[in-house]
């Protein structure tokens, strides 16, 4: 063992700039946050809460911010039952359209934002149900584009589930139900919890759907973002952008707990 | 009959929450896909046969090539299709140079805190909102941008460096959004290969650089293969990065299709510009799958 050769130095050196390029803007972002001036600049000015306050009394990022939280948790519950039980399904059934309703499951997150966002209205708006620039239509979207994260997680952490012990139970008396319920769930637990943890951090960051689904009263945080990009460079958006850095990495350190990293990344 | 239905406890179908009856399960998410998926998708093909009237969305049932032809025949649409293309192929393969090496070491390195780090950095940085990232990228690169600004004060240039608002900041946005997703799928691919092929041919006094040619490389290319085309889909499909990062100078497939349908309000020509997105990246997500399938062993 002691034979095993370093990594390459090229390879080092190359993994640092992939490394930067991913780490890099994130870290601008939050400088500008905690920035004192107007604007960021070489070298910095200072660091101050001024703009960590400005958000907090902020009249578009802090309604957009609550906007995109409550959204993300209506769609992180429906996304979690409805891809929960479906994932029952896709692992136990021996059904020949397993297979169809599998890949159907996975269309959602295939086809472009943009032409899924397009294809939405065009529909909400032939069948005149209310649901154009709506925020129902819009959970309907984010939905869509977050059941198939839940339900790759579950599936696998239900691949992964020994059958025997749910037998088991079944032998000793207990119903299908209580048998699932009991035993198979509280097994799986970790696998759902990751999964709702995926759904809710990719509806919070989702934008091309919501582009086309959100009216300027149903603004969500990546919307007021890019609208105030397009003319300047608010620090207020920086603040905003930190408490959802903050966010998705408590997440991300949440999920490799919930479940194995390893092993989700062999899966992909 | 009774000892018929014994041995079917024993070896048939097995009991509890598997057997066929579990449709019920599978009901409402297969409902709510054909109602909000299947049916505004095929609509959005019926409106892109429709033949176009400037604000119009309403199906009118006239059925025609245009919108097909319109795209095929005027440059500024078929450029748009060479450009989103000519911008997937670029970013698949920066990705694919930069992102190797880091999946490389996350993958072969000793220590096992090092990869876990690397990895939950990598998967923070996919999950994180795109835009919140670009306003990061913007900052770094306008003409009054960190860069332009430190060489600035430093004397080296005096005008700034047109780093954005172009193709180049297009690139830089896109392999920025996409390098996770190449690194997530090579990770996998590069652990899957035994590492005592590679010691093998090194205590037989390969270099390490012809053990990485002629061994590494060869051995992860269903890995390569499937990252490249997972990039490739998710850059032509971005609209957010060509919209910020090129300020609407570069124009590409989804920047029409908003423009079309956002500006000149025609619904149909937009669909079908739409439509020709979704075939192109059908076409490398099948591949993707295919891809992935082989490399699982059928276990995806």
């Amino acid at each position: 063992m002691s034979d095993v050769k370093p990594i390459p130095l090229t390879f080092r050196i190359i993994a640092g700039i992939a490394l930067l390029v991913l780490l890099v803007p994130v870290s601008i972002v939050v400088m500008a946050g905690f920035n004192s001036g107007e604007f960021l600049r070489f070298p910095p000015d200072g660091l101050s809460l001024r703009w960590i306050k400005e958000f907090f009394v902020s009249q578009t990022f802090l309604p957009a911010f609550k906007m995109s939280f409550g959204l993300a948790l209506a769609t992180t519950f429906v996304s979690t039952v409805l891809g929960t039980l479906a994932s029952v399904f896709l692992t136990r059934s021996t059904s020949r359209w397993r297979e169809m309703l599998r890949a159907l499951f996975i269309m959602p997150v295939i086809l472009p934002g943009v032409v899924l966002g397009l294809a939405l209205y065009v529909f909400y708006i032939w069948t005149d149900l209310g649901l154009a620039r709506s925020l129902p239509g819009l959970l309907i979207g984010h939905v869509l584009v977050t059941m198939p994260f839940v339900i790759a997680t579950v599936t696998a952490s239900l691949v992964d589930f020994d059958l025997s012990i749910e037998e088991a139970a079944r032998a000793l008396g207990a119903s299908p139900l209580q048998a699932f319920m009991k035993v198979t769930l509280p097994n799986i637990t970790p696998g759902i919890m990751a999964g709702t943890i995926f759904a809710f951090i990719v509806s919070f960051g989702q934008f091309e759907l919501t582009l086309f689904l959100s009216t300027p009263d149903l603004q969500t945080l990546p919307i007021a973002i890019y609208t105030s990009l397009r003319y300047a460079f608010e620090p207020t958006a920086a603040a905003a952008g930190i408490f959802a850095i903050f966010l998705v990495t408590v997440s991300t350190l949440l999920t490799s707990r919930l479940v194995n990293l390893k092993k989700l990344l062999r899966r992909h | 009959m009774t000892e018929l239905t014994a041995e079917q406890i024993d070896t048939g179908p097995r009991s509890g929450w598997q057997a066929p009856n579990l449709w019920w399960l599978v009901l409402p998410a297969v409902l709510f896909l054909i109602l909000f998926f299947l049916i505004p998708v095929l609509s959005l093909f019926a409106t892109s046969f429709d033949k176009a009237f400037a604000g119009v969305i309403t199906f009118q049932g006239n059925l025609t090539w245009d919108n097909y032809e319109r795209i095929f025949t005027r440059a500024l649409y078929y450029k748009a299709i060479y450009k989103s293309v000519f911008l997937g192929v670029a970013v698949s393969l920066i990705c694919l140079v930069i992102g190797y090496p880091l999946a490389y070491v996350i993958a072969r390195t000793l220590r096992p805190g090092t990869a876990t780090l690397l990895t939950i950095l990598v998967l923070a940085s996919m999950q994180l909102d795109m835009v919140i990232r670009l306003y990061g990228m913007m900052v770094l690169m306008g003409d009054n941008g960190l860069i332009n600004n430190g060489l600035t004060a430093l004397g080296i240039i005096s005008e700034p460096l047109p780093l954005m608002y172009n193709d180049f900041g297009v690139v830089v946005g896109l392999v920025q959004v996409t390098l996770p997703f190449m690194i997530l799928s090579l990770i996998g691919a590069i652990k899957s290969i035994n590492p005592a092929l590679e010691e093998a041919a090194r205590s037989l006094g390969s270099s390490r650089w012809h053990v990485m040619r002629t061994i590494t490389w060869p051995l992860s290319l269903p890995g390569v293969y499937a990252g490249t085309l997972l990039v490739f889909a998710l850059a032509i499909s971005s609209y957010v990065v060509p919209a910020l990062m090129g300020g609407w100078k570069v124009i590409t497939l989804p920047i029409h299709i908003y423009q079309q349908i956002a500006e000149v309000g025609r619904w149909q020509f937009g669909a079908a510009v739409a439509v020709i997105l979704f075939l192109t990246s059908l076409f490398a997500m099948t591949i993707y799958i295919l891809a992935l399938r082989r490399n699982a062993g059928g276990r995806v």
